[in-house]
């Protein structure tokens, strides 16, 4: 894990700029093309010495993918660079609406930082929503992605219907694309609100911890069985996404899993409560110490050592499942390989540098208040601004980016600045958190060689790439990012 | 690292530490307990006073360390990191990154 210097034998090829990481059963070597190279420690230490000659078969893979000084592609390079960094020319194109803070589950860790059923002034109003639109649509992205959030924004039907037809307008009259998103929990859903979304081909998310003791456990509902309600919604959006409409585009639903300390035994409960489902996608998912699941952490939250545990036997069940018949995968690798195999920018905002806080995203608080990304609007709601960007009905765009908290966020996330990332194998696929960073650490910058999250990101990217060393998974694993 | 009654005061070597890596670190500590710093010689001295004191030395003794490797690399690499920052928020303005003219 170091930049290396030319061998001293000027016979042997070279090394240039390699970053290296150990992974089981050997060493991973990467660029900042993104290319990457699996090589057993005898062949590691060849190279290392300068020890392979251009007749040597590991010469052509390591030239083909950038490793060879002497044979460098740089203009193939460069385009890698650019796709895998495609974010860097984009603007914010995820925008998160928060329709109201109340929500009626009262969910173990829930970092929405949600207030009660029956709170006040904490909806947002019409104006409000249609400002938040209007404002998502000054963004130069040519894709526009509304995502409408809670607390459960099935509280605030009427807001959302409105927000949803003037997105529509809006997208019909700039002439970009559109896409709308519900994360909601479903037991508000009925059959009249899921008319009204599907057709106006809006997707639907949900959540889903797992059994129905598990998730019932997690994501407490005093108005009755959340589990049961989930699981109905569910089915219903996936019959109609099989019947699909004349009309519009029906959508498969998806749903979130949210991983608190007493998911962590129950690994294989849970990927086969998705997988009975028929839902193709899991996105194991950490906690993180934020808001406020921040304050409980001691009893919800685990350590980094045990969430790559439990991930490593999630994504072992997963390729053993897949090697079955059953399409399920797993949304975190999934984003990583569209990185690491076919070297492109899945929009995964959490995972970039710099990260998408405003550049790459907004979050729209009940309010009009806008903050860098969710996560930093739940730091806001427990009562310090310091991720807050601007205003809605006061500020426009370039104004919102020259905030301090944008441009603090944008710098600190840079993974040229962190000295830890800077010389990391796993630079070209990974991100920082300023908000993690804060909240865990007490600085936007933190210090990744004491950081949770850093460590946690390492031990995934290495479950990744051990079994991207093993050609039986390593088949799944790239039918996952296949091109179609 | 001094132990002393109400708090602890750690001695960084102005050889190897510059005084802002001492005082960001100071900055990231302030909302945990309270941190003085001096120079004096060839050292610059954090005084953390507060009853976590002498849990936490050995912490921001690190984030200096942490605070110190920042700086350093940006030393290297600040022009490389200054473009990717710069064409971000350009980008996201719908403003492209100004072209450097002129440069060799």
């Amino acid at each position: 894990m170091a930049q290396k210097n030319p061998a001293k034998n000027k016979k042997a090829p070279s090394l240039p700029l390699a970053r290296w990481e150990r992974v089981a059963g050997g060493r991973l070597l990467t660029n900042d093309a993104g290319c990457h190279a699996l090589l057993g420690e005898k062949d590691f230490a060849r190279v290392m010495a300068g020890g392979i000659t251009k007749k040597d078969p590991l010469f052509k893979r390591l030239a083909a993918a950038g490793f060879v000084r002497e044979s460098m592609d740089f203009e193939g390079l460069a385009a890698k660079w650019r796709t895998l960094n495609a974010h860097l020319d984009q603007g914010p194109g995820l925008h998160i609406l928060v329709l109201t803070l109340r929500c009626n589950h009262k969910c173990l860790y829930c970092q929405s930082s949600a207030a009660g059923e029956g709170a006040k002034k904490t909806d947002m109003d019409r104006r409000t929503a249609l400002a938040s639109v209007d404002f998502a649509f000054t963004s130069p992205n040519p894709l526009i992605t509304i995502e409408f959030q809670g607390g459960e924004p099935l509280l605030n039907w009427d807001v959302l219907k409105a927000a949803v037809k003037r997105a529509r307008e809006r997208a019909a009259a700039t002439g970009k694309e559109l896409k709308l998103a519900l994360v909601s929990n479903f037991t508000l859903m009925t059959e009249e609100k899921a008319r009204f979304l599907l057709q106006n081909e809006v997707s639907i998310c949900t959540s889903l911890d797992g059994p129905a003791d598990l998730h019932n456990k997690n994501r407490i509902f005093a108005g009755g069985n959340s589990h049961a309600a989930t699981v109905r919604w569910i089915k219903y959006f996936q019959e109609k996404h099989k019947l699909q409409a004349q009309q519009y585009r029906v959508f498969k639903p998806g749903a979130l899993l949210t991983v608190s300390r007493q998911s962590l035994p129950r690994w294989k409960e849970i990927i086969g409560e998705y997988a009975r489902l028929g839902l193709e996608d899991i996105f194991v998912r950490p906690l993180a110490p934020i808001g406020y699941a921040r304050g409980l952490w001691d009893k919800i939250g685990y350590t980094p050592a045990e969430f790559q545990e439990f991930y490593g036997r999630c994504l072992d069940h997963i390729l053993a499942l897949n090697r079955r018949g059953t399409v399920l995968r797993e949304k975190t690798a999934a984003m990583m390989l569209e990185k690491i195999v076919n070297a492109t920018e899945p929009g995964y905002l959490d995972a970039r540098c710099p990260c998408g806080a405003a550049i790459g995203q907004i979050a729209y608080n009940y309010n009009g208040d806008l903050f860098t990304c969710d996560e930093g609007r739940m730091v806001g709601w427990e009562g310090d601004d310091i991720f807050r960007v601007g205003n809605v009905f006061r500020d426009n765009l370039g104004k919102v980016l020259a905030s301090p908290a944008a441009r603090a966020c944008v710098v600190s996330s840079n993974l040229e600045a962190q000295p830890e990332c800077s010389r990391c194998a796993y630079k070209p696929y990974c991100g920082v958190c300023p908000v993690y960073n804060y909240e865990a650490q007490g600085s936007l910058w933190g210090n990744m060689r004491s950081n949770g999250r850093c460590s946690l990101f390492k031990g995934v990217f290495a479950a990744i790439f051990e079994r991207l060393g093993n050609a039986r998974d390593k088949k799944v694993l790239e039918s996952w990012v296949a091109k179609k | 690292m001094k132990k002393q009654a109400d708090g602890k005061e750690i001695i960084f070597d102005s050889a190897v530490y510059s005084k802002e890596a001492v005082e960001l670190a100071a900055y990231v500590f302030a909302g945990r307990c309270e941190v003085k710093v001096t120079s004096g010689g060839q050292a610059f001295r954090a005084r953390l006073s507060g009853a976590a004191a002498g849990r936490l030395a050995g912490e921001f003794a690190n984030e200096a360390l942490n605070q110190q490797c920042r700086i350093d690399l940006a030393k290297k690499n600040s022009k490389l990191a200054g473009m990717i920052v710069t064409k971000a928020l350009l980008a996201a303005c719908g403003e492209n990154a100004p072209r450097k003219r002129g440069g060799k």
